[in-house]
């Protein structure tokens, strides 16, 4: 599903990551973790196509995402769910609109779009606050909203940046309880983190960045 | 086509006008000030070229007279001129007539003729020629003829004032046109840094639909459609100003020296037209200016 051989990125003369070689299988549930600046968010934004690698290739679905240009990459993100430590939801829209957007930008019906917009949102538990913005809504409901636009398209890979960073250990278990839910429907989830609460008894892989390269 | 996506790009355009209102009203009232004054010289040319095309069908000339002329001399000059191919005398005017005329088209201003003892206008003939091309009517030569007649002080032709206005309207339509290009680019400023304005102040939005999978065009699409809705906007309320200057203009007859002059005629359709097309034109440009700049700085 995901593949990276050998890519390094610098910014400017200071390298965030060196050498990584890494495999996702379909389907498989990964923890990155590490501390700050250990190169976390810059290899999902490498994968998400956000960035490209300095050096290296990386292949999703057998797709090399150096050589596709970028009318080929706004397709492909559209199967690819990127969860952002800041949200980044629109505030002057609602719950609703917000999560519809990943399928709006993808020409979807109208009616497809409700639907699928309700069933997401009641995934998410949010069923209830479909009408309200983003700005009345506690971290961890904030935190769901961008959940479910992030699955709504029913995306191949669901990428997660920090996704409990601003959230209390309760709420934290109910985000990756959600997180194991779309797992266990095919999705290839990757989660950047350095939350101790979700690490805490989990059987899962996790793979251990330091200074830009993979310690274990 | 997809009308749905179409119906979506509309209703984000109209959506990114109506919560920027300020901005775009500014900007509309801008670019419909410049059009206006684009669409008043047009408005002027027109007609100029009007006036010129019916003027030039007919030939018209006056032939003075001298003072003192004698009864039987007036009458050989007015049987010469009757004789003329295709000459029409429309009227005679004699020195008290002529004085009388300029008295009543001075109006409030005729004391300015109290110091003068005696009457310095000439009597004249007024000539009109008709069907010019059939009778193959050479003005220059027949004022030539006319002048060397006993009796004729001097003559004039329409033709003669029209040569020199044609030069006037050509330097005027070449003013025009570098004005007309100087407005284009100022309409073209003007959208593109509203549009930028748009775009700047909705940039967080811009980078999450691209995050979420949308194309480039699919965020460009709206701003597009928002810089035509400025133009054909600006355009439709810079011809309505326009069309009700005119309307009141044209409600009084326009008099030089007391005669009833010209009639004003509002723009052709086909103008109307262009002038939308050309509304429309100037916004999707700017549009497109500002869209592409941020997007070359989106990387």
């Amino acid at each position: 599903m995901i593949q990276i051989f050998h890519v390094a990125k610098k910014f400017g003369t200071k390298a965030a990551l060196e050498d990584i070689n890494l495999k996702f299988q379909k389907g498989e549930f990964v923890f990155i973790t590490g501390p700050s600046g250990a190169g976390k968010t810059t290899l999902l934004r490498l994968i998400f196509g956000a960035e490209r690698p300095t050096e290296g290739q990386i292949l999703i679905n057998g797709i090399n995402l150096n050589r596709i240009n970028r009318s080929r990459l706004d397709p492909l993100r559209r199967k690819i769910g990127f969860i952002f430590q800041d949200f980044k939801l629109l505030p002057r829209k609602t719950v609703s609109q917000n999560v519809a957007l990943a399928l709006e930008v993808a020409g979807e019906r109208p009616s497809i779009i409700r639907k699928k917009t309700r069933q997401v949102l009641r995934a998410v538990g949010l069923a209830k606050k479909e009408q309200a913005y983003p700005l009345q809504l506690s971290g961890g409901e904030q935190q769901r909203v961008a959940i479910a636009r992030a699955i709504i398209n029913d995306p191949l890979i669901l990428l997660a940046d920090e996704p409990t960073g601003n959230l209390d250990p309760d709420i934290t278990r109910e985000i990756l309880l959600l997180f194991r839910t779309i797992n266990l429907k095919g999705t290839t989830v990757v989660i950047a983190t350095h939350s101790k609460e979700l690490l805490k008894n989990t059987d899962q892989r996790i793979i251990l960045l330091k200074g830009g390269k993979i310690v274990s | 086509m997809n009308i749905r996506i179409w119906i979506y790009y509309f209703k984000h355009a109209v959506s990114n006008i109506l919560s920027n209102q300020w901005i775009h009203l500014i900007s509309i009232g801008t670019i419909s000030i410049s059009l206006l004054l684009f669409g008043a010289f047009t408005l002027f040319f027109v007609n100029v070229n009007t006036w010129m095309v019916e003027w030039g069908q007919s030939l018209s000339m006056s032939v003075y007279l001298d003072d003192g002329i004698q009864r039987d001399v007036k009458d050989e000059i007015e049987s010469i001129i009757k004789g003329l191919p295709g000459a029409e005398i429309t009227g005679y005017i004699s020195k008290e007539k002529a004085e009388a005329d300029l008295i009543a088209a001075l109006g409030a201003q005729a004391g300015l003729l109290d110091g003068i003892t005696s009457n310095p206008l000439p009597a004249s003939f007024e000539i009109t020629f008709k069907d010019r091309k059939e009778h193959q009517v050479d003005a220059k030569r027949i004022k030539v003829f006319l002048d060397q007649l006993e009796g004729v002080d001097e003559v004039q032709y329409s033709e003669q004032w029209l040569e020199r206005f044609e030069d006037l309207i050509y330097l005027l339509k070449l003013g025009g046109l570098i004005v007309g290009g100087l407005f284009s680019v100022a309409v073209l400023f003007i959208i593109t840094n509203t549009i930028k304005l748009t775009i700047y102040s909705r940039r967080d939005e811009i980078e999450i639909f691209k995050l979420v999978g949308a194309t480039d065009w699919f965020v460009k699409m709206p701003f597009l459609i928002e810089g035509a809705i400025q133009g054909i906007l600006s355009g439709f309320i810079a011809l309505l100003i326009l069309f009700l200057a005119y309307s009141l203009f044209s409600l009084k007859t326009v008099h030089i020296f007391g005669l009833p002059v010209m009639d004003i005629v509002f723009l052709p359709y086909g103008y109307i037209l262009l002038i939308f097309i050309f509304s429309l034109l100037l916004g999707l440009t700017g549009s497109f200016i500002a869209v592409g700049r941020f997007f070359r700085l989106l990387g």
